[in-house]
């Protein structure tokens, strides 16, 4: 133990090719200038991983799963694990290393960071690889490694009940991939409670390629706090922010799918393969619809008085349960960015996706991609196993997610990502072939929005969404997804006191205003040094031609489009107000000097 | 739609899925609708703590402050009074798939059939078995240096009634009892979506007890029309 308040200091490993699991302390100092999730798991993957070039697949990866300070509190909103891992997805466009890529980490939300800390960890961090099929059980100190062969291929819906069963007790949280995991689909997604998922980037993949099927952790423990007195009375303020709010009642009425039909008249969603920016039928799939045609339920993370989750029921050929959905990404990506208006059937794509476990954004991104070459005729009926693959089509839609787990015919091809799918193509469909550093864009269009094309094309992960459109935004939120806090209740301003308070509160470290945006751009700065060293240059963060081609032709941002010289400027001032070298985006030494990253 | 005699709640929310103590009671009228909010105006009440499931999210914030003040964290020896783990509440939310949240906590059995499951000679004096009610509050207490840890009292509410108390792995002797926190229930007060009340309610008849499972399988029934849920019929 180190002695920290606020932490374990330690974190569980667990080597699945020798089945051995150790505590393995962790430095003060780390915990101090990392957090914990996103930062800490960055900070543990730059002293594991001491080359570039290991391949994302290789038993070396380590996979790990980390909660932050707040995790294990009864904190608003205190849900998250960041899954942090190196990725198996993105590419540099030219490096010495083979297997090149840069860090990937996906953060989810649930009850499963909360049961880490319980059982007595910061963290956990997998390794190696098993010889068959397993799953991990973690009861306090006992860790088994079991087989799992039985469940070989089990689909992520029914193995959330199956498994829950063989372990004999509810009280276990666990996460888990599908048959697209185990099939080692690199936008693979590891799934937690049926409907929420670590999905971006490719984690569920990294799961695969270790032969780990599920994990399941339960704890008795609890972390414990530096101010008592500090943290009680800043919890009792945290809460006032939040109960009873018009702000989390919103959240509560229709979660993020109220974007569906705000951003497409914003003319900024993802529509038709980021060819517009509105989708006229938006309103068919968007929260009204949903709230009043799908779901019966709202439903919360941890402690989170936000119940941003819904669940419900549609009817009809396409018919079920659903677990989650629409939401906001998506609703679009699987809704607008496939013309897809018909609720039942895009609900139906959101919950096979998740039952085969892959990541929705890239699904939905890679189908857009294929509708429009289909449309162009760059590909035929034949290339796609006889889909017709047509916009708006819920069918095609269907089959083509089936062909991507199973790499089956043209699925092997589409499971290489919207980047490797388009080199084979060729004919010019790189233009639109819509990712940055080989990760597929999300559902918001940027034709009529730079700040946010900026996000993308600078994220550590490759085409981020949710990196933010400026350094302090990219800063703050690099901190808070390290805290173990969901990031949709810190849009409301009176938690932002008490927010910093409970984590001084909890940590003994005095978090004001600026010692966390500082954090932040710590985290966001040893990212790059590990992008950097991999061998992504400022060349790498581009974007396809479309953005810069293809005005959008209806909608609020009707003729908007990117202009080259102002993108390539506003980069310029980007890096160089990062303190980065303008031409390589090399992190400066006086930056890393002030971070405390210069000897590192 | 009138607000019946005496309750927050309207008769139709209730046959919507308002229980009490964890569904101690009543769902969907088929049960039988017994001492809920609506007790006529006179007759003997107690106070108890009732869920709405339509308005539980699983967020699990109940579970927190009940262990936070019951169960209290010791960190280095210290009691923490605010942190606990939830899983020594005694409200316990089940979760399940398909979504369906039942927060179950002890419904306070008129007939206690945990208390006369209790194989330990009643008291001379009090008359109280190891497991006994206490005539004020109505809340259930165990007498731990009585107390044998057979485990008949949970094995007696597991069967017929709500199943949250359960032996201490190690002693065997009953824990989740709920205390009501004294009158200021915490679960009540801290849950953000109002799905707990401290309400008065008629204890003049048998209760029905319920199981969480069985609750669920109800709620899912009716919201999503499949009972199926695993490891649970
Ligand atoms: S705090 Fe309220 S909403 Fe949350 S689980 Fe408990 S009863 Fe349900
Ligand atoms: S049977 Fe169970 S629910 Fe009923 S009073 Fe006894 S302990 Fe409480
Ligand atoms: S466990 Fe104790 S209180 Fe419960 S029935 Fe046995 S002796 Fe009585
Ligand atoms: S009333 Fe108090 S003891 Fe009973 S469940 Fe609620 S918080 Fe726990």
């Amino acid at each position: 133990m180190s002695g920290k308040p606020g932490y374990h200091g330690r974190i569980l490993e667990i080597d699945l090719s020798s089945g051995k699991s150790r505590t393995v302390a962790i430095a003060p100092e780390d915990l101090d200038k990392f957090v914990g999730g996103q930062g800490l798991g960055m900070k543990l993957l730059w002293d594991r991983l001491k080359k570039p070039g290991i391949d994302a697949l290789s038993p070396e990866n380590p996979l790990m799963f980390i909660p932050g300070p707040f995790s294990g509190l009864p904190v608003p909103s205190s849900s998250r694990t960041c899954v942090v891992t190196k990725s198996p997805i993105t590419a540099p466009l030219t490096s010495e290393h083979r297997h090149a890529s840069t860090v990937t980490y996906s953060n989810m939300g649930g009850f499963f960071g909360p049961e880490i800390r319980f059982a007595g960890y910061d963290g956990l961090v997998v390794i190696g690889k098993a010889r068959e099929l397993s799953y991990i059980v973690i009861d306090d100190d006992k860790v088994s490694i079991r087989d799992a062969r039985k469940f070989k291929g089990m689909r992520t819906d029914a193995f959330d009940r199956a498994f829950l069963e063989e372990l004999g007790d509810r009280k276990y949280k666990t996460v888990y991939i599908g048959p697209a995991g185990e099939n080692l689909i690199p936008y693979s997604s590891i799934i937690h409670t049926a409907g929420r998922a670590a999905g971006r980037g490719g984690s569920g993949c990294v799961m695969g390629s270790k032969n780990l099927k599920a994990i399941a952790v339960k704890g008795s423990g609890q972390p414990g706090v530096a101010d008592h007195e500090r943290f009680l009375t800043a919890l009792e303020k945290a809460r006032r922010a939040l109960y009873g709010t018009t702000y989390a009642k919103s959240w509560a009425e229709q979660g993020t799918a109220r974007a569906i039909v705000g951003n497409s008249n914003a003319g900024t969603e993802s529509v038709r393969n980021y060819r517009e920016g509105t989708f006229t039928e938006a309103d068919k799939i968007g929260g009204d619809a949903a709230r009043r045609d799908v779901w019966v339920r709202d439903f919360a993370c941890y402690c989170c008085p936000l119940a941003c989750k819904k669940s419900g029921v549609t009817k009809g050929k396409y018919g079920g349960v659903v677990h989650d959905g629409p939401e906001y990404e998506t609703g679009v990506m699987l809704g607008s960015n496939l013309m897809i208006s018909d609720m039942p059937g895009l609900l139906r794509a959101i919950y096979n996706i998740d039952d085969l476990g892959l990541d929705q954004i890239s699904t939905g991104n890679v189908i857009g991609f294929l509708m429009e070459a289909y449309e162009k005729g760059m590909i035929d009926r034949k290339f796609l196993d006889g889909i017709d693959l047509k916009w708006g089509s819920v069918d095609a839609t269907l089959a083509m997610i089936e062909k991507i787990a199973a790499k089956d015919g043209v699925g092997a091809l589409a499971a290489q990502g919207v980047a490797n799918l388009s080199r084979h193509i060729g004919q010019g469909s790189e233009k639109f072939a819509i990712h940055v550093k080989g990760l597929e864009l999300a559902a918001h269009n940027i034709q009529g929005n730079q700040p946010r094309a900026l996000s993308y094309v600078t994220a550590s992960r490759g085409a981020c969404h949710m990196s933010g459109n400026n350094i302090a935004m990219q800063n703050r939120r690099a901190m808070l997804d390290s805290t173990g806090m969901c990031f949709f209740p810190t849009f409301e301003p009176a938690l932002e006191e008490p927010m910093l308070e409970l984590l001084s509160a909890i940590t003994g470290h005095e978090y004001h205003q600026a010692e966390f945006e500082k954090a932040g751009e710590r985290i966001f700065n040893l990212e790059k040094m590990f992008n950097y060293r991999e061998g992504f240059r400022r060349g790498d963060d581009k974007l396809p031609d479309r953005f810069f081609e293809d005005a959008f032709t209806i909608g609020a941002k009707k003729g908007a489009v990117l202009d080259r010289k102002k993108f390539e400027d506003m980069l310029t001032t980007y890096y160089r107000d990062r303190g980065w070298d303008t031409v390589t985006t090399k992190p400066g030494e006086a930056k890393l000097k002030e971070l405390g990253l210069e000897n590192i | 739609m009138t607000k019946e005699n005496g309750g927050t709640f309207t008769r139709r929310e209730f046959l919507k899925g308002v229980g009490v103590g964890g569904g101690a009671l009543v769902l969907f009228g088929q049960f039988g609708i017994h001492s809920a909010a609506w007790a006529l105006s006179g007759e003997a009440t107690l106070k108890m703590v009732v869920v709405d499931y339509k308005k539980c999210t699983g967020c699990r914030t109940c579970e927190t402050a009940c262990s936070s003040r019951n169960k209290p964290a010791a960190v280095g020896g210290k009691e923490l009074p605010g942190l606990g783990n939830p899983y020594f509440a005694n409200i316990k939310v089940h979760n399940f798939n398909p979504d369906v949240d039942v927060p179950n906590v002890c419904a306070m059995c008129a007939d206690t059939p945990c208390a006369k499951a209790c194989p330990v000679e009643p008291d001379g004096k009090t008359g109280r078995r190891a497991f006994y009610r206490d005539d004020a509050s109505h809340t259930m207490h165990n007498d731990a240096s009585r107390c044998i840890g057979c485990g008949s009292c949970a094995k007696a509410c597991a069967s017929q009634r709500t199943g949250v108390i359960r032996p201490n792995p190690e002693t065997g002797k009953p824990e989740r009892m709920c205390t009501l926190c004294g009158g200021d229930p915490q679960c009540v007060k801290r849950c953000p979506f109002g799905a707990l009340s401290y309400v008065e309610v008629r204890r003049d008849r048998k209760f029905y007890g319920l199981g969480p499972e069985k609750i669920a399988a109800e709620l899912a029934r009716n919201w999503y029309g499949t009972a199926e849920f695993g490891g649970v019929k």
